[in-house]
């Protein structure tokens, strides 16, 4: 007789110290360009490069919340798609990305804490560019029972 | 008369824009935000006539609320939290508003923090969160 398969589900059965999926993007000034047109944030310290010159990183730099993004994208992926619904996010932008910067996003499980009543996942946030820290900060996911 | 307001003339307790602004989540701009971010998760495919939009769509429907603050350009966004409450359909409309809960100088650089909720049509709480922005440079 066949076992059921066992389905690890990673927001439920967390143990501090589980590594969250690692995403890594190139960033160029085309996707920040394209996130500009997206989300219509034209601040010109993300697209002119001659503004850019004279602002506090003598160059464009991406767009915080585009960096924000794909920290949603490793959190969904890593929750089944719950961090939509529920979950939350508390971060500082640290240092700047910059075209042609290659960022690496992961996140780590630091462990369980009660939200408005709720047992949630504490989970310990990290962007980086090279050895540059470009995004730190946690994210909370409710443990729920798996439904959405 | 400039379009942006001065660092000074922000006041903590003003309530950006005066009537909540609304958002309609578009499949336009749902499709031009998941391109844009590289994001093909079969996460936001429509699902029987149903479609589910990326929370953080909300990166969008915040430029405009932060807009509504007329802060110069050259502004830098320094913190960042938010809490999703409900997952968003594609097609719903949103209605959101902000208000200054601090104010603070750092390392000579003026900073606004700001608090803000976005709600369904039913007035039901999709997101809420704080943002932390360092204030463009006066003109």
């Amino acid at each position: 007789m066949n076992s059921p398969a066992v389905v690890r589900r990673p927001w439920l059965d967390a143990r501090p110290g589980d590594a969250l999926p690692v995403l890594t993007r190139k960033v160029t000034q085309e996707m920040i360009d394209a996130y500009a047109e997206a989300s219509g944030d034209f601040n010109p310290i993300h697209v002119d490069p001659e503004y850019s010159k004279t602002g506090p990183f003598g160059r464009t730099i991406a767009h915080g919340l585009m960096t924000l993004a794909f920290v949603a994208q490793v959190l969904n992926e890593w929750s089944g798609g719950r961090f939509d619904a529920s979950g939350e996010i508390d971060i500082a932008f640290v240092g700047p990305v910059f075209a042609g910067d290659t960022i690496e996003v992961t996140g780590a499980v630091e462990g369980f804490v009660e939200r408005d009543g709720i047992a949630s996942v504490r989970v310990k946030l990290t962007c980086r560019a090279g050895e540059r820290l470009i995004l730190a900060g946690h994210a909370l996911q409710p443990i729920d029972s798996g439904k959405s | 008369m400039s379009a942006y307001r001065r660092y000074d003339d922000v006041a903590i307790g003003d309530v950006f824009p005066d009537r909540p602004l609304t958002f309609r989540v578009r499949p336009e701009i749902v499709d031009r935000f998941l391109a844009a971010t590289g994001n093909d998760s079969s996460f936001y495919r429509e699902r029987d006539g149903e479609r589910r939009a990326p929370s953080m769509i909300a990166s969008v429907y915040l430029i405009d609320l932060l807009n509504a603050r007329a802060s110069p350009p050259g502004g830098i966004h320094a913190k960042q939290s938010i809490r999703f409450h409900r997952p968003i359909a594609v097609g719903e409309e949103l209605a959101i508003q902000g208000r200054v809960v601090e104010k603070y100088i750092r390392k000579e650089r003026p900073y606004v923090v700001s608090d803000f909720e976005a709600r369904g049509g039913d007035g039901s709480l999709v997101s809420s969160g704080r943002v932390t922005s360092i204030w463009g440079k006066d003109r």
